[in-house]
């Protein structure tokens, strides 16, 4: 068995054929808009998009894929509006984002927040040897495995998706908020 | 504990806090170093200097110096293996790095061309230089910093696999695959840095990623590209930042790599 001063070697065993997924809570929707408008009011302002809708918003962003229904707050403070609340969510290659976007009255971005980070592993099963090799092996234990570990260090993953996303709801907001 | 993630750097960047005034200012840090050391921005000191600093001396922001200058340290020491000049052009021709209008060409393929008095920055020739392999190390020092100066006494950041933690009691991390994205490795953070770099998919190489530990996020930054080119200088840089590193192997073995006064 190999010993490793500074690391242990997880066993791989335990990955199985059903693509374990984890996934990660940052903040709630309510969370996130107190977050983002302190003390303000949230009226729902969902936007149900047409094809046409679909279509104008597709060209004027450059993304061709997006939900039907796009989740929406009007946010009110006093009598007026403080801006815009919206929550998206964005397919990657291994990853789904769900993130919220606070815009200001006049369409620009104040704060993204990523709300949920759901990653899938499902390449692992497609190399059957990589794991025969670590089956059951482990040294240099000096730490219980926990469950709920999450902090990983990796490829590091783009957040090119979240970009493309906002760029689409800056032109949804130009669209279909604007004038609301 | 608080746990916050937002779009930065070209990646996710996650910050873990006692108090969501840390994690504020630790966002604040990483923000201003995106500001200042994109080449993506049009207007970041770093495109200020692919622009025009081959026409003569560009001043920048004390931040953006100290980069440049660990960065040269580094080159120099790794004898090449980490260039950020050489690597600006790479990304420039493949297309990773966008060329801003009045951007030339890049010429330089090497470090030696960048020069660096102060916060004085001049390329001999028009070279593009990418910070892309130490910057987001550099800001999650910075953000640790801000965390701990807000009286945070616990806390980590992880900008996309560059990664500190500091406080009493160590963090547990793991190291992914690159390609699986399942975790291969797990270790202790105990008030130091990790950070990991992958190989581009596709590349004929002999490992798929790199990781290194160290005390100095930037440090280990860079350090994971002189590990994934596979230079004999490794283990000096190892040596000089005091860190030690692993590779993953194509065969998806697990390579332990340590500097020249540590026996194996």
């Amino acid at each position: 068995m190999r010993r490793a001063a500074w690391f242990t070697i997880l066993p791989t065993a335990a990955v199985t054929a059903a693509a374990p997924v984890s996934a990660t809570v940052y903040l709630t929707i309510q969370a996130a808009q107190q977050a983002m408008f302190p003390g303000a009011r949230f009226v729902a302002h969902d936007l149900a998009f047409t094809t046409d809708q679909r279509k104008a918003i597709a060209r004027g962003s450059g993304v061709g894929s997006f939900d039907k229904v796009q989740r929406v707050w009007d946010v009110r403070s006093g009598n007026g509006r403080a801006g815009w609340f919206i929550v998206d969510r964005v397919l990657g290659k291994h990853e789904m984002i769900t993130y919220a976007v606070a815009l200001s009255p006049d369409g620009t971005v104040k704060r993204v927040e990523i709300l949920e980070y759901r990653e899938t592993y499902g390449g692992e099963v497609r190399n059957p040897n990589w794991r025969q090799q670590f089956v059951g092996k482990r040294s240099g234990s000096q730490l219980q495995l926990g469950k709920d570990i999450r902090n990983i260090s990796g490829a590091t993953l783009s957040s090119r998706h979240v970009t493309d996303g906002i760029r689409r709801l800056l032109v949804t907001w130009e669209l279909l908020l604007k004038n609301a | 504990m608080l746990s916050r993630c937002r779009p930065l750097l070209g990646t996710y960047v996650e910050i873990e806090a006692t108090s969501q005034a840390a994690i504020e200012a630790g966002y604040a840090a990483i923000a201003t170093v995106h500001r200042l050391m994109s080449a993506h921005e049009a207007d970041s000191d770093l495109s200020r200097v692919n622009c025009f600093a081959h026409l003569g001396p560009v001043q920048v922001h004390p931040w953006t110096a100290l980069v440049l200058e660990r960065a040269l340290f580094w080159a120099k020491e790794s004898e090449g293996a980490f260039d950020p000049v050489r690597a600006g052009r790479a990304a420039i021709e493949n297309g990773y790095l966008p060329r801003h209008p009045g951007q030339p060409e890049p010429v330089a393929a090497h470090w030696s061309w960048l020069e660096l008095q102060g916060r004085s920055v001049r390329l001999l020739k028009p070279g593009c230089i990418d910070l892309g392999g130490i910057a987001k190390g550099f800001a999650v020092d910075k953000a640790i910093e801000e965390l701990r100066r807000a009286g945070a006494d616990r806390g980590l950041v992880n900008a996309g696999g560059d990664m500190a933690a500091f406080g009493a009691r160590p963090w547990p991390v793991r190291i992914a695959d690159p390609l699986t994205r399942s975790p291969r490795v797990e270790i202790a953070l105990d008030n130091e840095a990790l950070a990991t770099s992958a190989v581009v998919v596709g590349a004929d190489r002999r490992w798929l990623s790199a990781s290194v530990r160290a005390r100095s996020a930037m440090d280990t930054d860079a350090l994971t590209k002189v590990l994934l080119s596979g230079s004999t200088r490794a283990h000096h840089c190892l040596d000089l930042a005091r860190a030690t590193g692993l590779r993953i192997a194509c065969d998806g073995s697990i390579e332990e790599v340590s500097g020249e006064m540590i026996p194996a």
